[in-house]
C-alpha cells in the first residue's frame, strides 16, 4: 500500500468517523429532547394518568335514617341482612361449588346458568351476588359447611324494614332503586345503587334520610385488583325523623278500619296541628314491595279495585255531605241571612225552580232554627239559607276553613278537591251556575269534593275557635297558630250545635255519645248514586239492602273534649251507609281510646 | 505478559460497563418489587461471567482473531442456521439455542462476527479497490446472509439493526455516498414487497405505533403505559422502588424491553439522562480507540462495536418513548437477558483488545 494512499484512507476514516459520531450524538439529542417532552413538559398530564391508573374510588353507602313515631317507637328501621356471594377465582370449579351449595339452598337451572354466564364476564376476583337476605337457618348451614364451599362467602347489607307493616304504609311509603330521572337528584350524587324513598315520607325526606356517602380510595393494579387502602372517609348516617303520629292510635284505628272495605280516619291535635293518626284502608305491606321478588305482590295491588296504594286521607275525594252544613251555617250567620233564632219550617221537601228538593226526613222536621237544623241535619233548612246566600259566599267561607287547600304535611300528591263557585263552573264547564246547584252544594253534595284531611282541618279550626291550624306529620309541640277573628261568634253557635248532635236526644250521633268524655261532631252521609223519584216514593228505599258500591259514604267529623277541645277527627267509611250508623260509632271508639291512653 | 496487558486495559471502559450493569441490577431489583429474585441476582452472576469472558477476549492475540475472523463468522452463521433448522423440525419457531445451560440467541452473536468479517475484508483490500463495485459483493454477502436468516425467523428488530450496522461500517470503510443513497432508494421501492413478509402481529405493532390511542388496551397499551410511566416520573422521579406503574403491573415486559421506563419513572428525567450520558461516554471511548488505532481491522472493530451498542440503545429508548414502533430491542447491560449482554461484552472485549494492539504494523503471522 502506498504511503499517500494510506494517509488518504486514514483521513477519510477519521472524517467519516467524526461524521458518524456527530450523527449518533444528534440522534441521542433527539431522544433526550423526546424524553424532556414526556418527562418534564407533559409530566403533569402523565402524572394524572398514572394516578387514575392506580387509584379507584369506592363509595361507602350511608345507612338510611330511622323513622320514629312521636313516642320514639321505631317504625322504619334498617336490618342487617346477609347476602351470598361467589368469587370465581377462589374456586377451582364453579360447577362443583354450585353443586355442593345446592345441597343447602335451592338453585334452579336458570339461576345456575345466569351465575355461570356472569362469572365468565366479570373479572375473576369480582364478587357475584347469588342470594339476597339469607334466612338464619340457611346462614347457619352455610357457615357450618364453609370448608365444603369453595369461593362462597357471605357479606352484610342493610334492608329497610317496616316493623308495623301495613299500619304506616301510606305515610312512610317505601324505598327502591332510583329510576333514570331520579339519578340526577342531588343527594344520590355518586351512588346510583342507593335505594331511595319512592313514596310518602320516605320520598319527601330523602335528602335528610339518605345521609352522606363515605369513600375509600384504593390502589388497584392493572387488572383492577385491590392492592391497599389509601384513605377512607366514613359515611354519615341519615338523620332520624320523629313523626307526629302516635303508634297506638294509628294501630288501633287501622285495625278498626280493617272491618270495613275502605275508609279513612284522621286525628289532629288542634293545639299543635300534629296529626296523631292518618289511616287509609285498604293498605299494603311495604316490606313485601321491598323484598324481591315482588312482582306477584305488585300485580295483586294494581289489580285491586279498591286501589290500596292510594292514601285516601289526602288523595280520596268525597262529597262532604252534611258535614259541610257547618260551613253553610257559618256563612249564613256571617252574612246576616239568619241569626241564632231565625227559623225555617221543614216539610220534608221544598220546591225550587221546577224541581223538588227532599230532606232526608221524608215527613219533615217542622220549625227549625240553626242549632236544631245542624243537630238533626235538616236538609230543608240548608236549602233555604243556601238559596239566599248564593254559592260564591259559601265557597269563600269554605276556603277559610281549609277546604280545597293542600297542606304542608310533607306528603306528595295531595288532591285539592273542589269548592265550586260561579267562576269555577264557567271556567271548568263553560256553563253558568244554576241556582238549584247552590241548594245541592248547601248540603255538601253535587260538585263539592273534599278529602278527609281537609275535613279534619276544618273541624280543627272550628274546635279551636278559628285558629289557623296547620297540620303536620312531624313531631313539633311548639306550633302556635294565630286566630282568625272573622268568625268568632258564628263558630260559638256552631259548636253549641255540634255538642247537641252527639249529646242531646234527636241529635244524629246521640247513639254514639260517651258518658265520661263529652265530644262534639257532625255526621254526614254522602250520596254516591242519585236517588230516583220512583225509589224515593217506594217507602222502604232506605231500608233496602243496597249493593255495596251504590251505598252512601258514611262520614263523621268531630272534636273532643267538648269544653276544652284537644283533638279533631274525620272519619269516612266508603259506602258505609249513614254517618250516624257507621262513622259516628267509630269516632266514639277512637275518642274513647285516645282518652284512655296517655298522650 | 498477561499482567502487563491487564495493566494496560482501558479502565474507563470497564468502569462504565460495571456502572451501567449495576444500574441494570438495581432496575431489575425494583422490577421484582424489591427482590433479587428472579432477575437481579441472575443478572449479576451473568455480568461477572461475561466480564471475565470479555477480559479473556481482550488479551487473546489479535492476530489470532484476525486470522480466524471469517471462520468465526461462518461458525456463527452455522449456529444461526441450526436454530432455523431446529425451528422447522422441532417444536415450532425459536430464536434460542442452549449452550452450556445458557439460552443464546445466535442472531446477537452474528452481529459481532459480521463486524469481524467486514473489518477483515476492508483491512485486506487495497484502498483503491474500496470504491469498486466488484468489491461490494463480499460485504453484501456478509450482511445479507444473516439478514435473511433473521428476517424469516421473523425478528424484524434484529434484521433492521444488522442492516444499520452494515451501513455504518461500510460508511466508515469509505463506500461512496451515492451508493448509500442508491441503496436507500432500492429499499424504499422494495418496502411493498417486504410488507408481504411481515406477519399480522408486526403490522398491528406498526399501526399502533402510528396511533397508539386507536386501541388503548391492545397493541397501543404498552406504549401508552410506557409513556405514562416515563411522564409521571417527572424531573426527579418517584423514588427507588416507588414506581407505581411497574409495581401495579401496568408496565408490560418491565424487566426486558421496557426497563428504561421503569428507571425513568423512579429516577425521572435526570435518571434517564444519566443513562444516556453513560452510553454516550461508552460509545465515545470506542470512537477514541478507533481513532487511536493504526490498522483498519482495529478501527472497524471499534466503530462496529460502538455502532452495535448505539443501535441497541437508540432503538430501545426511541421505542419506549414512542419515537419508533415497538420492535423488541432490549437495552444492553440493563435489560434482563443473556444473549445481548454476552454479545455486547464480547464486542467490548474485542475493543479492549484492539486498544492493547493499537500500534501493530502487521496482523498476519510472519
Amino acid at each position: 500500500m502506498l504511503f499517500s494512499d494510506q494517509k488518504k484512507q486514514v483521513n477519510l476514516f477519521n472524517r467519516r468517523t467524526f461524521f458518524l459520531y456527530l450523527l449518533k450524538i444528534s440522534l441521542f439529542t433527539l431522544v433526550g429532547w423526546r424524553l424532556y417532552n414526556i418527562q418534564i413538559f407533559n409530566s403533569s398530564k402523565y402524572k394524572t394518568l398514572s394516578k387514575q391508573n392506580q387509584i379507584d374510588l369506592e363509595i361507602i353507602f350511608p345507612v338510611r335514617g330511622k323513622i320514629f313515631d312521636r313516642n320514639k317507637n321505631l317504625i322504619a328501621r334498617n336490618q342487617k341482612v346477609y347476602d351470598l356471594y361467589l368469587i370465581p377465582e377462589k374456586t377451582k370449579s364453579i360447577n362443583n361449588t354450585l353443586n355442593s351449595l345446592s345441597k343447602f339452598i335451592d338453585i334452579d337451572f336458570s339461576k345456575r346458568r345466569k351465575i355461570i354466564q356472569l362469572s365468565s364476564k366479570v373479572k375473576k376476583f369480582q364478587k357475584i351476588k347469588i342470594f339476597e337476605n339469607l334466612s338464619w337457618k340457611t346462614l347457619e348451614i352455610i357457615e357450618s359447611n364453609k370448608y365444603n364451599l369453595q369461593g362462597i362467602f357471605i357479606s352484610e347489607d342493610y334492608l329497610r324494614v317496616y316493623p308495623y307493616k301495613e299500619i304506616f304504609s301510606h305515610l312512610l311509603g317505601y324505598i327502591s332503586k332510583p329510576n333514570q330521572q331520579e339519578l340526577s337528584l342531588p343527594f344520590i350524587s355518586k351512588m346510583p345503587n342507593l335505594e331511595i324513598g319512592k313514596e310518602g315520607l320516605e320520598k319527601t325526606f330523602n335528602p335528610i334520610l339518605v345521609g352522606k356517602a363515605g369513600q375509600r380510595e384504593i390502589e388497584v393494579n392493572s387488572s383492577g385488583r385491590v392492592i391497599r387502602e389509601i384513605s377512607k372517609v366514613e359515611s354519615v348516617k341519615g338523620e332520624e325523623i320523629y313523626l307526629s303520629i302516635d303508634l297506638r292510635v294509628q294501630e288501633y284505628v287501622v285495625n278498626l278500619l280493617n272491618s270495613y272495605r275502605a275508609g279513612s280516619v284522621n286525628v289532629i291535635n288542634i293545639k299543635t296541628g300534629e296529626i296523631l293518626c292518618m289511616a287509609s284502608t285498604p293498605t299494603y305491606d311495604p316490606n313485601k314491595i321491598i323484598q324481591k321478588p315482588n312482582t306477584l305482590y305488585w300485580e295483586s295491588l294494581l289489580s285491586n279495585n279498591l286501589s290500596p296504594l292510594t292514601n285516601r286521607s289526602i288523595q280520596g275525594l268525597y262529597a262532604p255531605g252534611s258535614t259541610f252544613k257547618m260551613i253553610v251555617a257559618i256563612a249564613a250567620l256571617k252574612h246576616g241571612i239568619i241569626n241564632n233564632s231565625s227559623t225555617h219550617t221543614c216539610s220534608g221537601k221544598i220546591e225550587y225552580g221546577d224541581r223538588l228538593y227532599h230532606c232526608w226526613k221524608t215527613n219533615g222536621h217542622g220549625k227549625m232554627h240553626v242549632v236544631d237544623a245542624i243537630k238533626q241535619s235538616c236538609d230543608v233548612f240548608f236549602y233555604e239559607i243556601s238559596k239566599q246566600l248564593g254559592i260564591d259566599k259559601i265557597a269563600e267561607v269554605a276556603k277559610d276553613f281549609g277546604l280545597s287547600q293542600t297542606f304542608e304535611i310533607s306528603l306528595p300528591n295531595q288532591k285539592k278537591g273542589i269548592i265550586p263557585n260561579k267562576k269555577w263552573k264557567k271556567n271548568k264547564m263553560g256553563e253558568s251556575w244554576y241556582a238549584g246547584e247552590t241548594l245541592i252544594a248547601g248540603i255538601g253534595q253535587g260538585f263539592v269534593l273534599t278529602n278527609p284531611l281537609q275535613l279534619a282541618v276544618m273541624t280543627s279550626i272550628i274546635a279551636s275557635d278559628g285558629k289557623y291550624v296547620k297540620p303536620t306529620l312531624v313531631k313539633n309541640n311548639n306550633n302556635v297558630f294565630k286566630t282568625n277573628k272573622k268568625y268568632l261568634n258564628e263558630i260559638q253557635i256552631i259548636k253549641k250545635a255540634l255538642f247537641k248532635v252527639v249529646n242531646e236526644k234527636k241529635g244524629t250521633a246521640y247513639n254514639s255519645r260517651l258518658e265520661d268524655i263529652k265530644f262534639a261532631g257532625k255526621t254526614g252521609t254522602s250520596q254516591v248514586k242519585r236517588i230516583t223519584l220512583s225509589e224515593r216514593e217506594s217507602d222502604d228505599f232506605r231500608k233496602k239492602e243496597q249493593e255495596w258500591k251504590n251505598r252512601d259514604h258514611a262520614l263523621f267529623v268531630g272534636y273532643m273534649p267538648h269544653d276544652e277541645p284537644k283533638y279533631a277527627i274525620s272519619v269516612i267509611i266508603e259506602h258505609g251507609g249513614s254517618g250516624a250508623s257507621t262513622a259516628a260509632p267509630i269516632a266514639k271508639q277512637i275518642f274513647n281510646f285516645i282518652s284512655k291512653i296517655e298522650l | 505478559m498477561i499482567i502487563k496487558k491487564l495493566k494496560n486495559l482501558n479502565f474507563l471502559l470497564i468502569f462504565l460497563l460495571i456502572l451501567i450493569s449495576f444500574i441494570g441490577i438495581a432496575g431489575l431489583y425494583s422490577a421484582a418489587d424489591g427482590s433479587y429474585e428472579p432477575w437481579a441476582l441472575n443478572h449479576l452472576v451473568r455480568f461477572y461471567i461475561f466480564l471475565f469472558l470479555a477480559i479473556i477476549i481482550s488479551i487473546i492475540d489479535l492476530k489470532l482473531i484476525y486470522k480466524y475472523s471469517y471462520l468465526i463468522f461462518i461458525l456463527s452463521l452455522l449456529l444461526l442456521f441450526s436454530v432455523e433448522i431446529i425451528g422447522v423440525f422441532g417444536k415450532g419457531a425459536t430464536r434460542w439455542i442452549k449452550i452450556l445451560g445458557l439460552s443464546i440467541q445466535p442472531s446477537e452473536i452474528v452481529k459481532i462476527t459480521i463486524i469481524l468479517a467486514l473489518a477483515k475484508f476492508y483491512h485486506d483490500i487495497k484502498y483503491i479497490n474500496v470504491s469498486k463495485i466488484s468489491y461490494l459483493f463480499m460485504p453484501f454477502l456478509i450482511l445479507f446472509t444473516p439478514f435473511i436468516f433473521v428476517i424469516i425467523q421473523p425478528d424484524l428488530g434484529t434484521a433492521l439493526s444488522i442492516i444499520i450496522l452494515g451501513v455504518f461500517i461500510l460508511f466508515i470503510a469509505g463506500i461512496k455516498l451515492w451508493k448509500f443513497i442508491f441503496g436507500f432508494l432500492i429499499s424504499i421501492i422494495s418496502i411493498p414487497i417486504a410488507l408481504q413478509f411481515i406477519k399480522p402481529y408486526q403490522k398491528s405493532r406498526i399501526i399502533s405505533f402510528l396511533n397508539p390511542d386507536s386501541d388503548p388496551l391492545g397493541q397501543g397499551y404498552q406504549l401508552i403505559q410506557s409513556k405514562i410511566a416515563l411522564g409521571s416520573g417527572g424531573i426527579t422521579g418517584k423514588g427507588f422502588l416507588k414506581g407505581t406503574q411497574s409495581y401495579l403491573e401496568f408496565l408490560p415486559e418491565k424487566q426486558t424491553d421496557f426497563i428504561f421506563t421503569l428507571i425513568g419513572e423512579e429516577f425521572g428525567y435526570l435518571g434517564s439522562l444519566f443513562i444516556i450520558l453513560l452510553f454516550i461516554l461508552l460509545i465515545s471511548v470506542c470512537y477514541f480507540i478507533s481513532i487511536k488505532c493504526f490498522h483498519i481491522f482495529g478501527k472497524l472493530i471499534a466503530i462496529g462495536a460502538a455502532s452495535n451498542l448505539f443501535i441497541y440503545v437508540f432503538m430501545n429508548i426511541a421505542m419506549v418513548s414512542g419515537l419508533m414502533p415497538v420492535v423488541g430491542i432490549p437495552l444492553p447491560l440493563i435489560s434482563y437477558g443473556g444473549s445481548v449482554m454476552l454479545s455486547i461484552m464480547i464486542s467490548l472485549g474485542l475493543v479492549l483488545n484492539v486498544e492493547l494492539n493499537y500500534n501493530l504494523k502487521k496482523l498476519e503471522y510472519a
